[in-house]
């Protein structure tokens, strides 16, 4: 017989207010994205920006460096990033749609933003957290320059090509094909050269739960 | 052919007039209807005392709760003098960094000028508007107006320019009336042919393009030309990082060759468009500037072995744009032999251009800008009643809230 465990009121108790307080003395977006310009470090980890940011740093401004100074805080207006500017020649932009700025901050230089990205000119159809807003990057896009940006049309992409499928697994398909269905195939089997799956956790899962079905048990 | 005839007639009559300025130089441009505070002093009064407003904003901070736009917009409404304007600067800086920042109202906003315009403090309300950021001042364009217009009327173009900057920086430049009167701002200022520093070159050339792009006149191509000018100076000098930091302007290299092609576009247009003869004056002895400044620094880099580590940030994009000087100078002395050439110089002054522009057209721009204002204030009105019925609907729910928990907690003890 296993010793009853003693109920331990007390402890409980202490680990709620302790998980209250870590919650309530979390750090402010200010504080967590502090810098100091001189040493180039952050005082709230003390670690050092990497080494080729540094240029930028000094160069450019943060997004809410740029939102604190405008009226509603930007919203409705266009930003890009230089890396972006850098990288593709087709323009990438966010445009802003909901702002929470960090009061505390004395600048008004920190906080969190949502819009919608345009990617290389391909413009997504919800609402996304703004990420990298405090990287010194950030560059607002002028209302005459606005047109110029926004009218861009991306080309189509290229249709998928489709390859034949290597002898050994084309036969493997057909004799398969032939065993569930009993006629021969009409068609070749073509192998598209572009999948569009997302390799992540949730895929895995389900082609797993998928098997599982398929083949009922192991044995 | 009639139209320039009559544009030389005017421009003429222009001159007469300014050179009698006492008898009717009309300093102002606004006419009395757009100043009028009739229709601001005519919405509904809502007295309150400022002291018990000031108390109760102090004990909401005190206890970390949020302050309601409610509350800082009737302080701004009540303000009666001086000392009074100062506190209400206080709680503004309060507000802004306090979590309903985003809530400030417009009309707090129209009415915090208009009570600094009121009681002479002028002065603190260009302060506040030009630290915009710690308190949350984005003034609408009427209210723009009747600031840049105060500051024309006392001759002070100086004060005048720093609120166009605003304005540049808001990129409020919207309606006709803004952009004649901060036309008219820049125009006087830079007759008075002041020494300006790389950063206030900067945000006048930056006012300048930006409103200069909004107008397609004479006036408009001559402002942008300035702009562009003014811009491919500090793009010269510091690089174009310092040119667009901080401000709406287009990151690419080559302010300079914009300029020349505005100058292109002007010649080659067949319209009755002109640019105006001292704006090309002024961009010959600043191109001429340059070109001095250049040569030597070239003759002396090489004894500043030190600096020249730190002009290698000045990278390589600046340095080709800077040996495309001399290129410069030569097509823009082309540029204007052939304008000349072309009869497409205006001899007028940018100045008696921009008044001209004024005289004919603000007239007729400022009617629809009133009948804006009237609905404007309108809206303003009903939404500030909104505001007040929830306060009230909301402090009888907590009070009514309040009785039903001591009803509660009195049964309790009884039992």
């Amino acid at each position: 017989m296993v010793k009853k465990k003693r109920l331990r009121l007390i402890a409980e108790m202490a680990r709620k207010i302790r998980a209250y307080r870590e919650l309530k003395s979390r750090p402010r977006e200010s504080q967590k994205y502090a810098l100091d310009y001189e040493t180039m470090k952050r005082p709230h980890t003390g670690k050092m920006l990497p080494v080729l940011a540094w240029q930028d740093v000094r160069r450019e401004s943060r997004l809410f460096s740029l939102l604190a100074g405008m009226r509603l805080f930007g919203v409705g207006r266009l930003f890009t990033r230089k890396s972006w500017l850098e990288d593709h020649t087709e323009p990438s932009y966010w445009q802003i749609t909901k702002v929470k700025v960090d009061y505390t901050a004395e600048n008004m230089d920190h906080g969190r933003a949502w819009g919608i990205l345009t990617h290389k000119g391909k413009q997504e159809s919800e609402v996304k957290e703004v990420d990298k807003v405090m990287y010194h990057d950030w560059r607002l896009i002028p209302k005459h320059m606005e047109h110029q940006i926004k009218d861009f049309k991306p080309l189509p992409e290229p249709p998928v090509r489709y390859v034949p499928y290597p002898p050994l697994l084309r036969a493997m398909l057909l004799a398969q094909y032939k065993k569930t269905v009993g006629s021969v195939i009409a068609e070749e089997p073509a192998l598209p050269l572009k999948r569009d799956v997302l390799l992540n956790k949730d895929y895995f899962r389900k082609q797993e739960q998928e098997t599982r079905r398929t083949e009922g048990t192991a044995v | 052919m009639a139209a320039s005839v009559w544009k030389r007639c005017v421009t003429a009559a222009v001159k007469v007039k300014c050179l009698s300025p006492s008898f009717s130089a009309r300093r102002w441009l606004l006419s009395a209807a757009y100043t009028d505070t009739k229709v601001w002093e005519a919405r509904e009064k809502d007295p309150q005392n400022l002291a018990v407003l000031a108390t109760t904003m102090d004990r909401t901070y005190d206890r970390n709760l949020p302050v309601s736009s409610l509350t800082v917009s009737r302080f701004v409404d009540n303000i009666s003098s001086r000392e009074e304007v100062d506190q209400a600067e206080y709680y503004l800086y309060k507000f802004r960094h306090s979590p309903n920042c985003w809530y400030l109202r417009d009309w707090t906003i129209h009415s915090w000028i208009r009570q600094c315009l009121k009681y002479g403090a002028r002065e603190k309300a260009l302060h506040t508007l030009k630290n915009k950021v710690q308190y949350g001042i984005f003034p609408d364009d009427f209210t723009f107006n009747l600031f840049i217009d105060s500051y024309i009327k006392d001759g002070d173009f100086k004060s005048a320019c720093s609120v166009v900057e605003e304005v540049m920086l808001q990129e409020a430049f919207d309606l006709p009336t803004t952009q004649i009167l901060s036309l008219y701002a820049l125009g006087s200022f830079l007759a008075t042919r002041p020494q300006l520093s790389v950063s206030e070159e900067r945000a006048l050339g930056a006012s300048l393009l930006i409103c200069g792009l909004k107008q397609d006149n004479t006036v408009g191509l001559s402002a942008q030309l300035l702009g562009n000018a003014l811009l491919g100076k500090v793009e010269m000098l510091k690089g174009i990082h310092a040119v667009f930091k901080g401000m709406p302007l287009f990151w690419s290299h080559g302010y300079l060759g914009r300029a020349l092609a505005v100058m292109e576009r002007v010649a080659a247009a067949s319209g009755d468009v002109k640019l105006s003869k001292d704006t090309l004056d002024y961009i010959n002895g600043l191109l001429q500037e340059l070109s001095s400044t250049s040569d030597s620094d070239s003759s002396g880099e090489e004894s500043a072995g030190e600096e020249e580590k730190k002009e290698d940030i000045v990278d390589e994009d600046d340095q080709a744009e800077q040996a495309k000087l001399p290129q410069y100078v030569s097509r823009f002395k082309e540029l204007s032999s052939q304008l000349e050439s072309q009869d497409k110089l205006d001899p007028a002054s940018f100045q008696a251009l921009v008044t001209t522009l004024a005289q004919q057209n603000l007239a007729a721009a400022e009617k629809p800008d009133l009948e804006q204002y009237k609905s404007r204030v309108q809206a303003w009105e009903s939404e500030n009643r909104q505001l007040i019925q929830r306060e009230k609907e909301m402090r009888e729910k907590a009070e009514q809230e309040k009785q039903e928990r001591l009803a509660a907690r009195a049964a309790a003890q009884q039992v």
